[in-house]
C-alpha cells in the first residue's frame, strides 16, 4: 500500500490532470445551461422585470441570445394597458442586438445592428394582462410645490406675451376707431417724468440763484475798492525828503497791490464757481430734453401707438402659433442644458475656446479615472470603444388613433468618429394616415469628424392639417384659422456647439380663417386681406451664438396686412402723436421756457456784478501801478538832483582850494 | 470558500513538510503577478489558469496575491507616474497603437497607467521573487521547522495519538 502511494507520488507531473476533469464537466454544464435554460430563464425575468416596472402583465413571446454570435433577439414584446387590460399600450414585433466578437476581443464593442422594427399601440390583446394595484399617491414635498411655481411662472409669462402680441392688432383697431387721447391726456398729467424733473431743476435754479445773491454780496463792494482808492490817494509819490519816506511810501503801495491782488483772486474763483453751477444747469436741462423725449415715446405706448411694419404684423399675427412650438423648444432646450455633460456645455457658452484638434493626426485621449489615466491608442479605420453600425426602429399603422407607418434608423453612433471616418446620421420618415400627417422626414447629422463639429438637421412634413388655431385674440380683434393644410420645412445647423442657424418655411393652403373686428373698417381690410391669398407662407430664420439667438419671421400676410392698413392707420398715428407732443409741450414746454429764463438771469445779474467790481479793480490797480511808477521816478530825479549839487559843491571847493 | 481554505491548509502543511519547493515557490510568485494586476483583466485569468491546471501551490498563490495587493495599493501612486511615462512615450506609441488594434491585448487594460505601472513592476519582480522565494522556504525549513521539530513540545504531541491518526490520514488520503 505504501509503496503504490509512493509510485502516485512520483508519477505527478507538472499538469493537475485531476483538476481538468472537474473543470471540463463544469464547462459542459454551463454550456447545458446557456443552450437549453438561460433564454427561458432570461425572458421569464424580462417579463417579471417589465410587470414590476411597468404596472401591468408584459409577455415576450420569444427570446434568442447566442453566444457565438454575440446576439440577443426578442420577438412579441406585448405590454399590457393597465386602464384597458384587454388592449396593449405598446406592441414590438421584433428587437435584435447583434455584437462582432472580433472587436469584443479587442476590448471594444461594435453592434451590428440594433433594431427595433413593427411597433404597434393600442393592439388588441388574446387575454386581459395583469395589472398591478395601483400605488399610494407620493405626499407633496417642496420639488413638487417647486414645479407648481415654475410651471405657474411659465404660464403667466407666456399669457403676457401673447397678450401683448394680441394687443397689437387691437391698438391699430383703437387707432383707426379714433380714440380720443386729449381726454386721457389729463389724467396723467402726475406721471410725467419730464415735468418733475423741470419742477426740481427750477427749484435748483432758485436756490442757486439766492446762493449767488448772497455770494455776490460777499465779494468786494464799491466802497471796499474806493476805501483802497482812498488809502492809495494818500501814499506820497514824490517830493521824498529822507529814503526811509520813500520807502515807506513803496510799502504802502505794495501792501494796497497786494490787497488788489486778493479782491482779484476772490472775484476769479467766484467766475468759475459760476461756470460750474452754469455747466451743471445746462446738463440737467440737457437731460430734462432726453426725459421730454421719453415721455413722448412713453405716451405713444400708454396710448398704444402700434408702429406699421410687416416683422411686426407677422410676429403679432403668429405669435400664438409659434408660442407652442417655441415653448417646446425651450423646454427641450432646458432639459439638454440639464443632461449635457458639463465640458459640452463650456464648448456651448464658449468657456472652452482655444482647444483644436488635427483632423488628420488621431490623437492619444487620455480619460481621467479614479485610479490612474486610460489611453486610447486608435488609428484610421479602427474600432472606436463603441461603435453601433446600425438602429433602426420601424412602427406600423394598424388601428391605433395616434400610429403611423414610421421608419427610422441611426447610423453610426461611436464614441470616436475620428477612427470610424463617419458621421453618426439619424432619419426618421413616414406618414400618420389617420392623422393625415404625409411624408414626415427628420433628419439629423452629427459630424465630429472636423476639428469642429457640425450638428446638421431637417425636419419636415409634406402635408399637415391645422384645424382651431386661435392667431389673435384681442377685445377689437379677433383672428382664427378654422382649417388649413400646412406644409413644414426647418433645416439648419450647429457649429463648434456654437454657431446655430435655422431656416422655417411653413405653408397654409386652403386656409379658412374667422375674422371679426369691432371696427368696421379694419374687419373689411382683414377680411379682405386674409382672402386674397391662395398660400400664406411663414419664414423665418434664426441665427447667433448661443445661448443669444435672433429670430427673425416674416410672412406674405404680413406684408399684405401692411399695404391694406398703412394709409388708414399712419394718419389716425399722426394725429395721435401731434396730440401727445403738443400736450407734452404744453406741460413741460412752459417749464423748460421759463428755466431758460431764469439761468439767463442769474448768468447775467451775477456777471454784471463780477464785471463791474473787475472794472473797478482794474482802475484802481492802474491808479496804483502809476503811483508806484511815479514814487520810483520822483526818487531818482532827487537822486540825480542831490548828485548834481554835491558835485558842484565839490568843484566850488577845489576852486577855492587852489585859489581860482 | 471550503476549497480556499483547503488549500491554504495545504500551504501550511506543505510549507512544512520537506517537498514542494517549487510549486510554493511559483505560487507565491503567482501570487504576486496577481496581487499586481487588475481582478478583471485578462492576465489575472491566465495566471488563475496556470495556478489551477499546473502544480502551483493555490494556497501559496492566493495568500501572496492577497498580500501583494496590498502592497501594490501603496505603490499605486509610483506606478501611476512609471505608466504614464510609458504611454506617453512618442517612440513607444506605435508599439502600444498596434497592440491596441490587437485581439486579447486591449483586454489586459495595458493602456491604464496603473496597470501598465504596477503590471511591469510585477513582470520584472516575478523572475526574482521566484528564487528568493525558493531560498527564504528553504531556509525556513532548516531553521525553523528543524528547531521546532527538535523541541520537546513535538517530540511529545508526535507521540500521541491523534497525530498518529493524523498521519495514518495523510498516508492514505494524501
Amino acid at each position: 500500500m505504501t509503496m503504490t502511494t509512493e509510485k502516485n507520488k512520483k508519477t505527478q507531473g507538472p499538469i493537475r490532470w485531476n483538476a481538468v476533469i472537474p473543470f471540463l464537466i463544469i464547462c459542459a454544464l454551463t454550456f447545458i445551461y446557456f443552450h437549453f435554460f438561460f433564454d427561458f430563464n432570461l425572458r421569464k425575468a424580462f417579463e417579471w422585470a417589465g410587470y414590476k416596472s411597468v404596472g401591468a402583465e408584459v409577455n415576450i413571446a420569444n427570446l434568442e441570445t447566442s453566444f457565438f454570435k454575440a446576439s440577443l433577439r426578442i420577438q412579441g414584446i406585448e405590454i399590457t394597458d393597465a386602464e384597458k387590460p384587454l388592449q396593449n399600450t405598446i406592441e414590438i414585433g421584433d428587437i435584435r442586438w447583434g455584437m462582432s466578437w472580433d472587436a469584443l476581443l479587442r476590448g471594444k464593442i461594435l453592434v451590428n445592428e440594433a433594431m427595433i422594427e413593427n411597433i404597434q399601440f393600442n393592439t388588441s390583446r388574446k387575454y386581459a394582462g395583469r395589472v398591478a394595484p395601483p400605488e399610494p399617491p407620493p405626499k407633496p414635498g417642496p420639488g413638487m410645490l417647486e414645479k407648481e411655481a415654475e410651471k405657474l411662472k411659465e404660464e403667466a409669462l407666456a399669457k403676457a406675451q401673447q397678450h401683448y402680441a394680441d394687443n397689437m392688432l387691437g391698438d391699430l383697431a383703437a387707432i383707426l376707431g379714433g380714440t380720443d387721447a386729449k381726454a386721457q391726456l389729463g389724467k396723467i398729467e402726475g406721471s410725467l417724468v419730464s415735468k418733475k424733473k423741470a419742477q426740481e431743476i427750477e427749484a435748483d435754479i432758485k436756490s442757486k440763484q439766492k446762493f449767488w445773491d448772497d455770494k455776490v454780496k460777499t465779494l468786494p463792494q464799491g466802497k471796499d475798492i474806493q476805501a483802497l482808492g482812498d488809502r492809495l490817494n494818500k501814499i506820497k509819490t514824490k517830493d521824498f525828503k529822507t529814503p526811509q519816506e520813500l520807502q515807506f511810501s513803496l510799502q504802502e503801495l505794495d501792501a494796497v497791490l497786494k490787497q488788489g491782488d486778493i479782491y482779484y483772486k476772490q472775484i476769479g474763483s467766484t467766475g468759475q464757481d459760476l461756470e460750474k453751477d452754469l455747466k451743471k444747469i445746462d446738463a440737467d436741462i440737457k437731460e430734462l430734453d432726453v426725459l421730454i423725449k421719453a415721455d413722448i415715446k412713453a405716451l405713444e405706448t400708454r396710448f398704444r401707438i402700434p408702429s406699421i411694419n410687416t416683422k411686426e404684423l407677422t410676429r403679432a399675427l403668429f405669435n400664438k402659433y409659434l408660442g407652442k412650438y417655441m415653448a417646446k423648444i425651450n423646454h427641450y432646450r432646458a432639459m439638454a442644458e440639464k443632461y449635457i455633460p458639463p465640458k459640452y456645455m463650456d464648448k456651448i457658452t464658449g468657456k472652452d475656446q482655444g482647444k483644436s484638434e488635427d483632423g488628420d493626426e488621431i490623437s492619444i485621449q487620455p480619460h481621467p479615472r479614479e485610479k490612474g489615466i486610460s489611453y486610447e491608442f486608435g488609428r484610421k479605420n479602427s474600432y472606436p470603444l463603441l461603435w453601433i453600425k446600425k438602429a433602426a426602429i420601424s412602427s406600423q399603422a394598424g388601428m391605433a388613433p395616434k400610429s403611423g407607418n414610421i421608419r427610422g434608423q441611426i447610423l453610426d453612433i461611436t464614441s470616436n468618429q475620428v477612427l470610424t471616418g463617419r458621421p453618426t446620421v439619424a432619419t426618421i420618415n413616414g406618414d400618420f394616415p389617420t392623422e393625415q400627417i404625409k411624408d414626415l422626414l427628420l433628419k439629423l447629422v452629427l459630424d465630429n469628424t472636423k476639428a469642429d463639429s457640425l450638428v446638421t438637421y431637417q425636419i419636415s412634413v409634406g402635408s399637415y392639417p391645422i384645424a382651431g388655431t386661435d392667431l389673435v385674440t384681442s377685445s377689437d380683434v379677433k383672428i382664427s384659422l378654422t382649417s388649413a393644410v400646412g406644409k413644414l420645412n426647418i433645416d439648419g445647423q450647429l457649429k463648434a456647439l456654437r454657431e446655430f442657424k435655422m431656416n422655417l418655411n411653413n405653408q397654409f393652403t386652403t386656409t379658412n380663417f374667422k375674422i371679426s373686428a369691432k371696427d368696421g373698417n379694419i374687419d373689411s381690410i382683414l377680411k379682405n386681406t386674409f382672402s386674397s391669398l391662395p398660400i400664406i407662407n411663414l419664414i423665418g430664420s434664426a441665427s447667433g451664438y448661443l445661448p443669444s439667438i435672433s429670430f427673425e419671421v416674416t410672412s406674405n400676410l404680413g406684408s399684405e396686412l401692411e399695404k391694406g392698413l398703412r394709409k388708414q392707420v399712419e394718419v389716425k398715428i399722426a394725429e395721435a402723436r401731434k396730440q401727445i407732443n403738443a400736450y407734452i409741450n404744453q406741460e413741460v414746454g412752459k417749464q423748460r421756457e421759463q428755466i431758460d429764463n431764469q439761468v439767463k438771469q442769474v448768468r447775467e445779474q451775477v456777471e454784471r456784478e463780477v464785471k463791474k467790481i473787475q472794472d473797478q479793480l482794474n482802475t484802481q490797480k492802474k491808479q496804483a501801478e502809476a503811483k508806484v511808477e511815479q514814487a520810483k521816478k520822483d526818487a531818482e530825479n532827487q537822486a540825480k538832483k542831490k548828485l548834481g549839487e554835491q558835485g558842484q559843491k565839490a568843484v566850488e571847493d577845489l576852486k577855492k582850494k587852489f585859489g581860482f | 470558500m471550503t476549497l480556499l481554505l483547503k488549500q491554504i491548509f495545504s500551504f501550511f502543511q506543505l510549507l512544512n513538510s520537506e517537498t514542494g519547493t517549487n510549486q510554493l515557490a511559483s505560487g507565491l510568485a503567482c501570487g504576486l503577478i496577481l496581487g499586481f494586476s487588475p481582478f478583471l483583466s485578462i492576465q489575472t485569468l491566465l495566471i488563475l489558469c496556470l495556478v489551477f491546471f499546473f502544480r502551483i501551490q493555490m494556497g501559496a498563490a492566493f495568500l501572496s496575491a492577497f498580500f501583494f495587493k496590498f502592497v501594490a495599493f501603496i505603490v499605486d501612486p509610483w506606478a501611476d507616474q512609471l505608466g504614464r511615462e510609458i504611454l506617453e512615450n512618442v517612440s513607444l506609441r506605435p508599439l502600444f497603437t498596434e497592440m491596441y488594434n490587437m485581439p486579447l491585448v486591449p483586454l489586459t487594460r495595458f493602456n491604464n497607467s496603473i496597470v501598465m505601472g504596477s503590471g511591469l513592476v510585477g513582470l520584472i519582480m516575478v523572475i526574482p521573487a521566484f528564487f528568493i522565494f525558493r531560498v527564504l522556504i528553504t531556509k525556513y525549513r532548516a531553521t525553523f521547522v528543524a528547531r521546532f521539530k527538535g523541541t520537546k513540545i513535538w517530540k511529545a504531541f508526535a507521540t500521541t495519538k491523534v497525530y498518529g491518526w493524523y498521519s495514518k490520514y495523510k498516508e492514505l488520503y494524501g
